[in-house]
């Protein structure tokens, strides 16, 4: 369950206060899928950095598992995004000069997983997300975007996340492949009954998730 | 993050960013080039002192002078007023000085104080000549042998104690002496002769024989002893002692003998201006002191070899110190270059340390990442330095022995304590330079480094 209650989020620029954020409410069950979409400015990837733990709301309560992650020190922070959290980004962000293998067991390696673990669990969600045996074996240059975005859900559900948050996850791929990684993320909620919140504009995608929020100037509108 | 996972990361990261690496680790490795042959050289050099210092002096002798003040040095700007009991000694570079002699009661009374085993006059005796029959003269300096020195032989032995009327032969002196080698000498006959003080009735006799004239060419009186050959020495590398390599040697009874002749009836006889003190378990040091203390005590002036090891200690260490500074600089205008490598490649993996840091790695993980690869930095470099320097030193041993004339002496030793604290410097010097880059990586902020192109 994800509960936000009153989240706002300003920044001073010189003399004025900008609000990015202002006053978000929603909640989401668990298991989950929903979207937020909003026009560029709108205040989505701000949302998705306070839901992620890493920026903190000028005020308001962020509870994910029942737990309220504003009221964490920084370094509960980072034990929530290590084991709380899958982001998936629109630029894929996976580590160059590491195999899609090694890339999905990156977030084991800093919740201290056995080696032995980890490369076990990193090949099951490979499969699971439809990479070859030789493709995981494979550095990001040498993947497609598509197959680098799957292996950047694969790393997002490495350390069985409660939520994963993924930014304009489709954004830099076709439409084909992007409804590919749509009803992956679609499926994953489904079957390892993971909450998801995907920020997006393409209306299209976001009409078929379970949720929908508008995000309008920092605020959600029906 | 566990630490493995964290060193196996950072080989990595050197790895993928391969030449960086390898120049920066040579950089480094210049440094430690140079500081590995220092110390190398310095280790040979100490060693090859401590070498001269046992083949020159008894390690369980002291040299022991009437004048305390034998070993200073004559740096005194002070005339020195005459003392007509004194004898004088001259300089090699001509200042004189006036030193008070051992006699026989000096010699006693040494011999009494504790802790000594035995007391003998340094006589270094010049003789008139050495000859054999059918053989020219040649001018020669004898020395009573000491056992303390173990000299490698061309032929024949030396027994514990040498028999009198024996003499060990310098190889210089067989092809002289018109022996056809150093084997045939063994066991044949030379003759040592000894200039003899004219006794007070001999030139009486000649100044009422002569007059004043007869005293200007005394009569040549010499007396001839003759000696058999144990023993042929080999020439010593003139590095390894401090003799030109012509000295005979004969028994301590033959030589007191023969300096007897040669100084009866002058003020020399039975005066000496240093003797040997022998302490008894005097390879321990503690003893060696102790005696020297009391002999110091006693009123005369005293020297062990460890006072000759602090000397010669004292220049390599100095020398030492001023090229380690070259070493030093070099080092640390490397730490530069590994500061240099180490914030580019900061903001090289900017955005990778912001996703780290978003997937759950822990700020003091992201420094320790970044100084660990600093600390690699400066093993391989010190590696590759010490390495380097040992191949090269290796390589460079023979032809220094050969151009300085040391025989199988290595002037470049190799300690491989040494080296290893000194590749352990540098991961510490390099784990230091590495500390800004670390922190700057380490307080990037995930939002801001995730939006770097």
């Amino acid at each position: 369950m994800l509960q936000v209650t009153d989240v706002q989020r300003t920044f001073k620029s010189g003399d004025t206060t900008v609000t990015a954020v202002g006053g978000v409410n929603f909640k989401i069950p668990e298991g989950k899928f929903a979207s937020i979409v909003g026009q560029s400015g709108s205040g989505k990837t701000t949302l998705l950095s306070l839901l992620g733990g890493l920026d903190k709301p000028t005020s308001g309560s962020i509870e994910v598992d029942g737990q309220d992650i504003t009221k964490m020190h920084d370094h509960q922070l980072i034990g929530y995004r290590c084991r709380k959290i899958g982001f998936v980004f629109q630029q894929y962000n996976l580590v160059p000069n590491l195999t899609a293998i090694e890339n999905v067991m990156l977030p084991m390696e800093f919740a201290k997983v056995p080696v032995a673990k980890r490369q076990a669990r990193a090949k099951e969600l490979l499969a699971q997300v439809e990479l070859s045996e030789d493709q995981m074996k494979r550095k990001p240059g040498r993947l497609s975007g598509g197959q680098q975005q799957r292996v950047a859900i694969a790393r997002a559900l490495a350390n069985s996340p409660a939520l994963i948050l993924a930014d304009e996850p489709t954004g830099n791929l076709d439409s084909q492949t992007g409804k590919m990684i749509f009803d992956l993320l679609h499926s994953l909620s489904r079957s390892q009954n993971t909450t998801i919140v995907v920020v997006t504009h393409d209306l299209s995608i976001a009409g078929k998730t379970d949720k929908v929020f508008r995000l309008k100037d920092g605020k959600l509108v029906r | 993050m566990r630490l493995f996972d964290i060193l196996r990361r950072s080989l990595r990261n050197l790895r993928t960013a391969q030449m960086r690496t390898i120049l920066t680790a040579l950089a480094m490795s210049v440094g430690t080039f140079a500081l590995t042959l220092t110390l190398a050289a310095s280790n040979g050099a100490r060693q090859y002192g401590n070498t001269i210092i046992t083949n020159n002096f008894d390690p369980t002798a002291l040299i022991v002078s009437k004048d305390k003040n034998f070993f200073k040095q004559n740096t005194a700007n002070q005339p020195q007023e005459y003392n007509p009991s004194f004898g004088t000694v001259t300089s090699a570079i001509g200042g004189s000085r006036q030193i008070q002699m051992l006699d026989d009661n000096d010699l006693a009374r040494l011999r009494d104080l504790p802790g000594v085993k035995s007391v003998r006059p340094a006589i270094s005796l010049g003789l008139r000549y050495i000859t054999r029959d059918g053989a020219r003269k040649y001018v020669a300096t004898a020395q009573a042998y000491n056992a303390y020195r173990t000299p490698d032989l061309l032929a024949g032995a030396i027994p514990a104690s040498i028999p009198t009327h024996s003499i060990i032969l310098p190889e210089a002196y067989v092809h002289a002496l018109g022996f056809t080698s150093a084997g045939a000498a063994i066991n044949q006959t030379v003759r040592l002769a000894v200039n003899k003080q004219a006794s007070a009735s001999a030139l009486t006799q000649l100044l009422a024989k002569n007059g004043a004239n007869g005293l200007s060419s005394p009569p040549a009186n010499s007396v001839e002893e003759r000696f058999k050959v144990i023993a042929v020495l080999k020439k010593p590398s003139s590095l390894l002692v401090a003799s030109n390599g012509l000295t005979l040697y004969v028994s301590e009874p033959d030589i007191i003998a023969l300096n007897d002749i040669a100084t009866k009836g002058s003020s020399d006889y039975h005066t000496y201006l240093t003797a040997y003190v022998e302490v008894a378990n005097g390879t321990n040091s503690a003893n060696l002191t102790t005696v020297q203390n009391e002999i110091q005590k006693a009123g005369y002036g005293a020297e062990s070899v460890l006072n000759a090891e602090q000397a010669i200690t004292q220049v390599i260490t100095v020398l030492q110190g001023i090229v380690s500074i070259f070493g030093a600089v070099a080092v640390i205008a490397s730490l530069f270059g590994v500061i240099n490598t180490m914030y580019i490649s900061v903001l090289q993996r900017t955005r990778e340390i912001g996703l780290m840091k978003a997937l759950g790695m822990h700020k003091k993980d992201v420094a320790r990442l970044f100084e660990i690869e600093a600390a690699l930095i400066g093993f391989f470099g010190g590696i590759i330095g010490s390495i380097l320097a040992f191949v090269a030193g290796t390589i460079a041993n023979p032809f220094i022995a050969k151009a300085l004339g040391i025989g199988n002496t290595k002037l470049l030793q190799f300690n491989a304590a040494q080296i290893l604290g000194l590749i352990i410097a540098l991961i510490i010097l390099a784990i230091l330079a590495g500390f800004l880059p670390a922190r700057k990586a380490a307080k990037l902020d995930p939002i801001v480094a995730l939006r770097t192109e």
